[in-house]
């Protein structure tokens, strides 16, 4: 990536901080006074006076990006003890009857920037509801034995889960982690092993009155709910303790030079494929849109209609599905549709290869490289275009069914600094008007695979890096008969140069990722 | 373009149900001359409807030898076209609508649905009607589609709770075909490329009008749409021939199996035993799905010992699901430590012997009432999320009035009729237990 695409890291961060943190004015002003009783920052209200339920989001500008080095996963930590462990009134045990009768729960997301706390329920319980929400982000008791559960589960999802039990979010960590090396983006949110091990009690109690302050809070509310109930969450919350943390600047990501790939060695019988580059587009610009256009085309998650997964699984029979992305997409084995509660300042596009037979790794890759470097070569034909277009604007109705769901959207926007209407309205009011001529400039000006990160999960790791290294062609055979301009295609495929030197391959054993 | 922005469902909850039952909405239901179920669900949700069509149709059905995994591998036939909308032209058409369209596989069904705007409602009708009964693909296209659902099934293959359930159904049944998971054996996913004319027949005995329910839920109007449904799916011409499931002997005795895991993991003990068969008005049936949350939910003292306090189980998950047939009631605890499990075996064996001994505390079955009032009114939401909860009921029963007739058999259950289902279901001859541990090479 050229150092004039690099986002500039510290401007931009500091003005979008701020945008997300909106001062509410007044408040501000009464915030001064010796008990305050509303938050710095405005409320993002959603009333649907009819809706039975309530939504409720409190969301912290803190997130795995704040972890002291030596530290990776305090953040984590810190957020997920809040949310399932002892409060100032209850032990979590007793926390858990009380919510049990309303089937409602307080959930928590620590991002790299973004902490938020979220839950709904019946009006039925509101009160009872909101006084549990409340003890768990102002009175968190820490307790001992919470920290150890949280802390041995956090550690074994890393060593277990992570490493072991699904190739593909491996593949997506290892990538993640590769581009943003070296950057407060460059280990788990959920930390490194060494961190998580060094981390005591200690170190949450004080990262939580550091970090977890009423400047650094923005108040979400949605649904049925009444000024009464804002009035009650915004007094509540100014009491927690003045001060904003020092911010820390969005990650200046190195230039990667040409194709660099990392190899994570490990059993089993497929291989899962994840590459990608950062890209500097955020959502509210026309750029994004256009952007999210030709993404969509290429390979919209979850759906046939990619043309990745046209290639490579409708074609070919090779594997599951095969998808892109603009913006950070977790949980994407699990999720249809794209989560809130992820704001980053520095985004990648990104392919996921849903696991292929050893065997057709290579092949499969270079089929993939390929297509993107025809996008990025020719654009969307008008066809194209216009077919995709329509799409995500009706496509986009999906995104947020829910006022819960909306009211992540809109907390997102605040992040983001997008303007009313919002982004999803812009998926309606914008997409419609974009270009293609827009859509392939920001092709143009994005997407530029020459320089990128390809991450790779496979037993075969020796073999394929020395295949890579040298280029050496990877015919594929098929069990099954195909059509002859497929086959004719394959040999190009097959033969399809993906200049990896051998200098830019990098093996590494499964137990070693993620340890610090 | 003009799109209409949803808002939230606002009856929800409200009091439009029929009186006395739980279910929030009014419905219409009419079953065609070729015995094809139609249920109509209007609810505020403007602009949008979700469109399920429920085949009645799972792994349960496959009951050749050698097949099984291919009501799933079938599903994925479905999207390949017909003569008058090839499978190309038909992803143009989702494309165009927008549509979050997609389709998934259970032991007992196959759910094909589809989430649109309300001005494509027609042709998604049109579309679905011709595919149902049209449905056409060469030998090519079928063996490159087996390519894919390989795929799927390498995929599951890192995830050890995959390699357990498929360990644990196979020593559990000895002929019911929930011997074998959803996705099948790897020897039959490995076979299905020869399978072709097989899955022509599969499509005529299974895909018929008298097996399949289609639900629409949302913003529709109900005379116009039950009119489409008539000209669109009349024709369809009935033929249904049900399988012959084989029925599972009593188990006699305690099963137990040990299984391998290529890779780390933590270990995972499995306790399951064969449970009942669903029926909405059966004290069985909703004493078993609130026995499992009593025993071993989050509020339960076993959760409590094993999970928050001596954190020798890292989970602690109880299922004791709903299905055709009896099919397993299990819990599943990830275990701490290699050492414990004979611990944890021991504390799920005590949690069991104590529901037998004594009835549970009124009060605990009642916020397990209300719990579980609530978590089903709050996703009745929106029309995918009501339909999508709606899809097992009219799978096991052909309608949605068991969501009602359960409700209220819920409500009246006592604590005794607990304690009698653990008495009588949980014993040591119904239960197969299950180990796996990881064994990174």
């Amino acid at each position: 990536m050229s150092a004039k695409a690099r986002p500039s890291a510290t401007a931009a961060g500091a003005m979008m901080m701020a945008m997300f943190l909106a001062s509410a004015g007044d408040a501000r002003a009464q915030g001064e006074a010796a008990k305050p009783t509303q938050l710095p920052n405005a409320p993002v209200l959603l009333p649907v006076a009819a809706d039975p339920t309530v939504s409720f989001r409190i969301a912290f500008t803190v997130g795995a990006q704040d972890d002291p080095a030596g530290k990776e996963g305090l953040a984590y930590l810190t957020g997920a003890l809040m949310a399932e462990g002892a409060t100032a009134k209850h032990t979590y045990p007793e926390i858990l009857d009380l919510l049990y009768p309303m089937a409602a729960e307080y959930d928590v997301r620590v991002d790299k920037e973004v902490t938020t706390f979220s839950g709904r329920v019946h009006k039925d319980n509101l009160d009872a509801y909101t006084t549990l929400l409340l003890e768990a982000v102002m009175q968190p008791a820490f307790a001992e034995t919470d920290f150890a559960r949280v802390k041995q589960r956090t550690v074994d999802f890393i060593e277990k889960t992570l490493r072991y039990a699904s190739d593909e979010e491996l593949g997506k960590a290892a990538l993640y982690n590769t581009v943003f090396a070296g950057t407060p983006y460059g280990h788990l949110n959920v930390g490194t092993v060494a961190g998580l091990k060094a981390i005591t009690l200690e170190d949450v109690k004080a990262f939580y009155r550091s970090h977890f302050t009423r400047d650094a809070a923005v108040l979400a509310l949605g649904g049925g709910y009444d000024a009464a109930l804002v009035g009650r969450m915004q007094r509540a919350l100014a009491q927690l303790p003045a001060g904003q943390p020092a911010p820390v600047a969005a990650p200046q990501v190195k230039a990667i030079a040409g194709r660099q790939v990392v190899l994570v060695a490990k059993p089993g019988p497929a291989t899962a494929i994840s590459f990608g580059l950062p890209i500097a587009v955020r959502r509210g610009s026309r750029d994004f849109y256009a952007l999210w256009i030709a993404n969509s085309w290429l390979g919209e998650h979850r759906n046939s209609a990619s043309h990745l997964y046209q290639v490579i699984r409708e074609a070919r029979g090779m594997n599951y599905g095969d998808y892109s992305y603009i913006e950070v997409f977790p949980e994407g084995g699990r999720r249809e549709f794209p989560p809130t509660g992820v704001s980053r300042r520095q985004q990648l596009f990104e392919v996921w290869v849903r696991p292929v037979p050893n065997a057709q790794a290579h092949f499969a890759l270079r089929a993939a490289v390929r297509e993107v470097e025809k996008l990025a070569a020719d654009g969307l034909s008008e066809e194209q275009f216009k077919l995709t277009r329509d799409f995500v604007v009706k496509y986009s109705l999906h995104f947020a069914e829910t006022t819960f769901d909306r009211l992540g959207y809109a907390l997102d926007d605040r992040f983001y600094g997008v303007a009313a209407p919002g982004d999803l309205a812009n998926f309606r009011e914008i997409v419609p008007t974009v270009t293609r001529d827009e859509v392939n400039a920001a092709v143009r000006k994005y997407i530029k695979p020459e320089a990128m990160v390809i991450a790779v999960v496979s037993e075969d790791a020796d073999k394929l890096a020395a295949a890579l290294a040298a280029d050496t062609p990877s015919p594929i055979t098929y069990s099954t008969p195909k059509p002859p301009q497929l086959l004719e295609e394959d040999k190009t495929i097959a033969a399809y140069p993906l200049h990896v030197s051998a200098g830019s391959v990098h093996v590494v054993p499964v137990d070693q990722m993620f340890a610090k | 373009m003009k799109v209409p922005i949803l808002t939230l469902a606002a009856v929800l909850l409200a009091g439009a149900a029929a009186a006395g039952g739980v279910f929030p909405y009014q419905h219409q239901v009419q079953r065609l001359d070729n015995g094809l179920s139609v249920i109509l669900i209007p609810l505020p949700s403007p602009g949008l409807v979700a469109y399920y069509s429920v085949v009645r149709t799972g792994s349960r059905d496959e009951v050749e030898p050698g097949h099984s995994g291919f009501a799933h591998f079938f599903e994925h036939m479905m999207f390949r076209g017909t003569e008058k909308v090839p499978g190309a032209v038909y992803d143009q058409m989702m494309t165009a609508m927008g549509a979050d369209a997609n389709a998934y596989t259970t032991d007992d069904y196959t759910c094909f649905h589809l989430n649109v705007a309300t001005a494509d409602l027609p042709k998604v009708i049109e579309l679905e009607a011709d595919r149902f009964q049209n449905l056409s693909y060469s030998e090519a296209d079928f063996q490159t589609e087996s390519g894919a659902v390989y795929g799927e099934y390498r995929k599951g293959r890192t995830s050890p709770f995959e390699v357990l359930f498929e360990a644990l159904q196979d020593k559990a049944f000895d002929v019911h075909t929930y011997k074998h998971t959803v996705i099948g054996f790897e020897k039959d996913v490995a076979a299905m490329p020869t399978m072709y004319e097989y899955s022509k027949s599969f499509f005529k005995r299974f895909y018929r009008p008298e097996n399949v329910v289609v639900m629409v839920a949302g913003d529709f109007d109900q005379a116009r749409t039950m009119e489409l449904i008539k000209q669109q799916y009349g024709g369809w011409k009935p033929g249904y021939v049900a399988p012959a499931v084989e029925q599972e002997p009593e188990q006699k005795a305690e099963r137990r199996v040990d299984i391998a895991y290529d890779g780390r993991t933590l270990p995972i003990l499995a306790v399951a035993w064969k449970g009942v068969r669903f029926d909405p008005a059966a004290k069985d049936t909703a004493a078993g799905m609130l026995l499992a949350e009593l025993a071993f939910g989050e509020t339960s003292d076993a959760y409590r010992q094993l999970v928050l306090e001596q954190r020798s189980a890292q989970r602690l998950m109880a299922d004791f699901g709903f299905n055709r047939d009896p099919n397993l009631w299990a819990v599943i605890a990830m275990v701490a430590k290699e050492q414990e499990i004979p611990a944890v075996q021991a504390a799920i064996g005590a949690a069991v012997a104590r529901f037998q001994a004594a009835p549970p505390d009124p009060a605990k079955l009642d916020a397990l009432k209300r719990r579980v009032r609530y978590s089903f009114l709050m996703a009745m939401d929106t029309p995918n999320n009501t339909a999508g909860h709606l899809a097992r009921y009219v799978a096991l029963t052909g309608g949605i009035e068991a969501v009602d007739r359960l409700f209220a058999t819920v409500d009246a259950i006592q604590p005794q009729d607990v304690q009698a289902a653990a008495k009588r279901l949980l014993t040591p001859e119904r239960r197969t237990v299950a180990v796996l541990r990881g064994v990174a090479r």
